[in-house]
């Protein structure tokens, strides 16, 4: 088990992003780590100009690798990208694109997200206690495919547009989604532990279940009868099938309460 | 002495058949355009000289000086921000990405403020559209959502829409239905055959219940949606399966409201649909005159149409991380370049606030609210009266702007060339 | 620097007959002469093969509906991005790239000139603009006639000079190179939804068919003398039964003129197709080479398609439309008034696909089955079958029956039924390569006399250079050695500059844009045609005055003047 502790520098600029994708455990199975670049605004600079380093242990695999960031990373973009195996531990907040591509692995945040957490995932677990900002578990511009598997968790509440055009994999929200949650989605499945506004919107397939109550159910999503039970979930969701405004859609939102679009 | 087919620098319209009569060197009428266009002709204020801030005041400089002290202020910069553009020639837009790869910073332009959302739901469903000249000819029916062609863009149903000559048409304007679509009653409403008025933040749900209508499923609908019967939806779906030619237009009723950019995405789904039955098109009402032309130059240089970030060395694009309005909004820039726009005047105050506390350069004939919070501001000549350029019209077609005045004034592209120059200067020592 | 010289160049040039000999190519100002005195600036070319630039005949590079390509389409700008090098501004973009990165790959690969497929005159300053960022190659526009309404108008009162005066006058005020026609006809049905089904079908309103269009513009392109013969789309693009307007389009066409083709039809592939729906889908290359070889009056260029994704684009609004109700991603069309139209979808062709398999075979059948390379270039329409950085494997597959067989074991296993590929033995040489990707293309674009395309004294000095020692590498067999040898340039010379080594631009460029101006007399100067004149005042949203390109969108060019019958 090798355990590479980040502590992130006394900085000038708190609200200049840095850019780490190399922060991944990928990266610190060799132990040289004066070649480890990093972005700061328009800056090459490398690890140990912006974070003190403290690695301890051996590791054979990435699966061995324990990565534990702390300090102000609120601005800190890209970690764990492409990341396929071991562990990261945000002690604080993170910056946008963490954990992009993922496709094994587990990253933990304790405290916020920023926005395209986990986007275009693959497979892999994030975990995080505190909110998610907006496109949560989402695909990038123009792709039709985002998310494609794994596991997203957060604890707190997410912001717009959570796993928009989601293919497969599931997001668990503890708290409220914001607006859009599961917009294009094909595949996959998104838990929303509270409230969530307009789910499903434009759906062709995948399964959206809100545990609290779907504000602005669009026209287009045709109240099935009689109440579902779902699972591991308590009784008593309605269940909605969408988006017609599709040819042939197969979606699915499932809802405890719920207002129609007025 | 009158000069004729004159392109009008200011809205979308980029009208070309204006007649402007020049005394002693000085635009004194204006035939054939509208209102908006004898402002931007005959107006005579500008700032006269290149100032610089010193302490809590300007002072008057020389071309050389302010562009040192611009080149001083870019140099360092670790995260710049270029923004603006839709208000100058092609020329200058090229010249702009130029420098923003050579000082690795963000260039960005006014569509994030404004048709942002149209880029990015055209990067996901495509864009159905057409020349304008394609709706005068052929279209049956005009609709107009979300937008107010008569206060926004004069004379968009004079030249292209519902009184504009029809080669297909016999009485035009008698062969012609009109829709239009919006949260109240405009002077474009008012026009109109069909008017849907509805409620605020509303319109994604009618795209929707209009797509399920079309796909004769309008059973599942409930009677009402967003304020608007089902009985007119239905009334308005069979208007569109009807015509021979559709063409739906729409501005910022749709871009700047609830579900952005998943309006028009859902506005172009629903075309789309239309074009499997009878032939739609769709199109937004570009704002500034040349905010098209920045998309372009932008796109053909960098391979994207606004918020692109070279801080990699490599282009970036992500509208929400990489676009003004966010990354002024949460500090991140320590410096910003104006070119053709005041971003002061209509950005959120978050925005100005960030731009008080960093140095801003100004490329700009006029004093402005962006000039108050500007360190150097430069003026140059007006693109379209003083000096000629390139600028494409909201449907795409690209004109080259005339020069009908004399002036003494450099133009953007000169001067964003001098600051590139000077920047590779300092930055070598 | 004026003057060069390339020493121990293993030479290919067909158009001097010249088929691999070593020898020196001597430079002064930009072309290539007898000798050179200073040979302080000498390049080793150490017995490597050495071609004249290479010559794109059919490219989609540069104008609005490239660009339209691009910006629907971030996910294809991202999947080519690169840094920028010293004299290398960064790119983007895979099948759709940015203009810079277009013409450092095209210049990579050894190309010095290249056309573009299509051009509305309506944006032809579009087209202009991106030209002059694409430093790399000289260019040409091909510029839309299809859907014309002064031409459609002169066509029906069948008035052949009359067409010849409004295309001899646009191309002039456009800064055109030569006449395309994409779907004639059918881009002017397309306006209200509708397409013509065949040839003979009569256009809505103007009463004339696509096959009276072409035959006019054919023959108008002959009357102004232009340089390159009318190149045509044609109709029905993409359905299967199509072989047969192909067929019939080659009979109607007459022989004008003897120093090259009187039609280019390009990416045939696409128009090879047999059967009567998908379900029967298969390959009619056979007839349509078979027709070609009987007829010198035709050549075209292949149109391969190969698996992956690209994106497609052609001024064939209605085909594109279908073929986006097959692909169901995304679609983006563009229609030109009173001129033309374009649609642009991202495909993906893929090896279990059984169509996309026979047409992959088709675009090579008909290159090995149509006997004389000059009659058959070597494109990809790209980006349309392909981008063109595929180009060095459509040649390995070429020259290369093995390579061809292995591929083919690979592809969806019906497709053995519907193609003859695997019963094509013919191995193509490097000199047949040559001439399709370089001295055909200049013959069939009537720029040799330019100095394109060839080696000779006068020539210019556009001069590829490729890390092959053709005598150590057996092409029917070590295929991965010619996609590799053909792939990166060891010197790229452009006017006797070295402006690319080992895929590194050394040099910002400074291209040539080449257009056309047929010399038309007063009694034929459609601009003083009242209902000409007209048509801009009533129907054009463009005023007549700003419709011209100006000369400022072309900084440094080359006119070619042409005396015409008019």
């Amino acid at each position: 088990m090798k355990t590479v502790r980040l502590k992130r520098k006394d900085i000038k600029n708190p609200y200049l992003p840095v850019e780490a994708e190399k922060i991944t455990t990928e990266t610190f199975l060799n132990n040289d780590i004066s070649e480890i670049r990093i972005w700061s605004g328009n800056q090459e600079k490398i690890l140990e100009d912006l974070f003190t380093v403290d690695t301890e242990g051996e590791a054979d695999t990435a699966e061995d690798v324990h990565i534990i960031l702390s300090g102000d990373c609120s601005k800190v973009k890209r970690v764990g990208e492409y990341m396929t195996a071991g562990r990261i531990t945000v002690e604080g907040d993170i910056g946008m694109h963490c954990g992009n591509f993922m496709s094994g692995g587990l990253i933990e945040i304790k405290g916020n997200a920023d926005s395209w957490l986990g986007r275009e995932m693959r497979g892999g677990e994030i975990i995080c206690r505190g909110n998610a900002a907006l496109y949560c578990g989402s695909g990038y511009r123009g792709e039709k495919k985002g998310m494609r598997g794994g596991l997203i968790h957060i604890e707190g509440d997410a912001g717009d547009f959570l796993g928009e055009t989601l293919w497969g994999g599931k997001i668990i929200v503890d708290g409220n989604a914001g607006n859009m949650p599961g917009a294009e989605m094909q595949g996959g499945e998104i838990i929303i532990g509270k409230d969530a506004e307009i789910p499903g919107a434009n759906m062709k397939d995948g399964v959206c279940i809100i545990c609290g109550t779907a504000f602005d159910i669009l026209p287009t999503f045709m109240l099935e009868d009689g109440k579902k039970n779902i699972d591991d979930f308590k009784t008593g969701f309605f269940e909605f099938s969408g988006d017609h405004a599709n040819r042939k859609p197969k979606g699915r939102i499932y809802a405890k309460d719920y207002r129609i679009h007025q | 002495m009158k000069i004729t087919d004159v392109i009008c620098p200011f809205c979308g319209c980029l009208c070309d058949d204006l007649t402007v009569t020049i005394e002693n060197n000085r635009v004194t009428g204006v035939d054939n355009g509208c209102a908006l266009a004898e402002a931007k002709f005959m107006h005579t204020g500008r700032l006269n000289n290149p100032i610089i801030k010193d302490g809590d005041r300007f002072r008057e400089t020389g071309y050389d000086d302010a562009i040192g002290a611009a080149a001083d202020i870019l140099k360092d910069s670790e995260r710049p921000l270029l923004f603006g553009w839709s208000g100058t020639q092609g020329e200058a837009q090229c010249s702009g990405v130029h420098l923003c790869e050579l000082l690795g910073g963000v260039i960005d332009n006014t569509s994030s403020i404004c048709h942002g959302p149209s880029i990015l739901a055209i990067q996901e469903v495509g864009h159905p559209g057409c020349t304008l000249g394609q709706v005068k000819n052929r279209a049956d029916l005009i609709i107009y959502w979300g937008c107010n062609p008569v206060e926004g863009h004069p004379r968009h149903m004079s030249r292209y829409t519902n009184y504009a000559d029809g080669f297909f048409l016999e009485n035009a304007f008698r062969e012609r239905k009109l829709i239009v679509a919006d949260v109240r009653k405009t002077e474009s409403a008012n026009l109109a055959d069909e008017f849907i008025q509805i409620k605020p933040g509303g319109d994604y749900a009618v795209f929707s219940a209009l797509r399920a209508i079309i796909r004769g499923k309008g059973d599942i609908l409930p009677d009402y949606v967003a304020g608007v019967a089902k009985s007119q939806l239905e009334r308005v779906a069979k208007m569109c399966l009807e015509a021979k030619f559709g063409a739906i237009f729409f501005g910022l009723g749709l871009t700047m409201t609830k579900n952005k950019y998943k309006n028009i995405r859902n506005a172009i789904e629903l075309t789309d649909l239309l074009c499997r039955h009878t032939k739609f098109t769709i199109t937004p009402m570009r704002g500034h005159w040349n905010v098209y032309g920045s998309n372009e130059v932008m796109t053909w240089l960098t391979g994207y149409p606004y918020g692109v970030d070279f801080s990699r060395g490599i282009a970036f694009y992500n509208p929400g991380e990489t676009t003004a309005i966010d990354i002024l909004a949460k500090k991140e820039c320590d410096a910003m370049f104006v070119v053709a726009s005041d971003p002061a005047a209509h950005m959120p105050k978050k925005c100005a606030e960030h731009m008080a506390e960093i140095p801003v350069i100004q490329i700009d004939p006029h004093i402005n609210c962006t000039t108050l919070l500007s360190d150097v501001q430069l003026p140059v000549a007006v693109t379209g009266i003083e000096t000629p350029g390139t600028a494409y019209r909201m449907d795409g077609i690209p004109l080259r702007t005339k020069k009908v005045i004399e002036t003494v004034y450099p133009n953007d592209t000169e001067i964003i060339d001098k600051i590139y120059k000077k920047v590779l200067e300092v930055q070598k020592k | 620097m004026s003057e060069l010289l390339v020493k121990n160049a293993f030479v290919i040039d067909p158009l001097n007959n010249i088929n691999g000999e070593i020898m020196d190519i001597a430079v002064k100002d930009g072309k290539i002469v007898e000798s050179v005195k200073d040979t302080s600036n000498t390049i080793d070319a150490k017995g490597n093969l050495t071609l004249p630039g290479g010559v794109d005949s059919h490219t989609h590079i540069c104008g609005t509906k490239v660009n339209f390509g691009r910006y629907m389409s971030p996910e294809d700008m991202r999947a080519g991005r690169g840094r920028a090098q010293k004299y290398m501004y960064p790119v983007s973009g895979y099948s759709v790239p940015t203009v810079y990165a277009n013409t450092y790959r095209y210049s990579s690969l050894g190309y010095t000139t290249v056309l573009e497929g299509a051009m509305a005159p309506l944006e032809a300053r579009h087209t202009h603009e991106e030209f002059s960022y694409n430093t790399l190659q000289d260019t040409m526009a091909n510029t839309l006639f299809d859907g014309n309404w002064a031409v459609m108008e002169a066509v029906a009162e069948n008035d052949l000079k009359k067409v010849a005066a409004i295309v001899g006058w646009t191309l002039a005020a456009v800064k055109g190179f030569a006449v395309k026609i994409t779907n004639p006809g059918g881009t002017e049905m397309w306006g209200w939804g509708k397409d013509v089904g065949c040839m003979h079908t009569k256009v809505d309103h103007f009463g004339v068919t696509a096959a009276e269009i072409t035959d006019y513009l054919i023959r108008a392109n002959e009357l102004l003398n232009l340089p390159h013969s009318a190149h045509l789309h044609n109709n029905n693009l993409g359905k299967p039964g199509n072989y047969k307007c192909t067929l019939e389009r080659m009979q109607r066409t007459p022989d004008l003129n003897d120093k090259r083709q009187t039609l280019y039809m390009t990416h045939v592939q696409f128009h090879s197709y047999g059967g009567s729906k998908w379900a029967d889908f298969c390959s009619k290359a056979d007839d349509v080479a078979w027709m070609i070889n009987r007829k010198p009056q035709i050549a075209i260029d292949m149109g391969q398609v190969m698996f992956g994704k690209t994106t497609t684009m052609t001024a064939d609004g209605p085909m594109e439309f279908n073929l986006y109700r097959l692909y169901n991603n995304k679609w983006s069309n563009h229609d030109v008034e009173l001129e033309t139209g374009s649609g642009i979808i991202p495909v993906l062709y893929s090896k279990k696909n059984l169509v996309n398999s026979i047409m992959w075979s088709i675009g090579l059948e008909l290159a090995l089955m149509t006997k004389n390379p000059w009659q058959c270039m070597l494109a990809t329409d790209n980006p349309n079958g392909a981008p063109f950085v595929k180009y060095p494997e459509v040649i390995a597959l070429l020259m290369s029956s093995k390579y061809r067989d292995e591929e083919f074991s690979t592809l969806q296993k019906d497709t053995e039924k519907r193609v003859i590929l695997p019963s094509l033995d013919r191995e193509m040489d490097w000199n047949e390569i040559a001439i399709m990707t370089r001295a055909a293309q200049a013959k069939a674009l009537g720029i040799v006399d330019l100095g394109k395309g060839h080696l000779g004294v006068g020539a210019d000095a556009d001069i590829a250079i490729y890390p092959v020692k053709t005598g150590d590498i057996d092409p029917t067999q070590e295929y991965e050695k010619v996609i590799e040898g053909l792939s990166v340039t060891t010197h790229t010379i452009k006017r006797g500059r070295t402006v690319s080594k080992d895929g590194n631009c050394l040099v910002f460029g400074d291209n040539a844009t080449i257009w056309v101006k047929p010399k038309i007399s007063e009694n034929y100067d459609i601009s003083k045609d009242p209902e000409f004149i007209k048509r801009f005042e009533r129907y054009y949203t463009v005023n007549m005055a700003n419709y011209p390109v100006e000369e400022e969108y072309i900084n440094r060019n080359i006119c070619i003047e042409t005396e015409t019958e008019l």
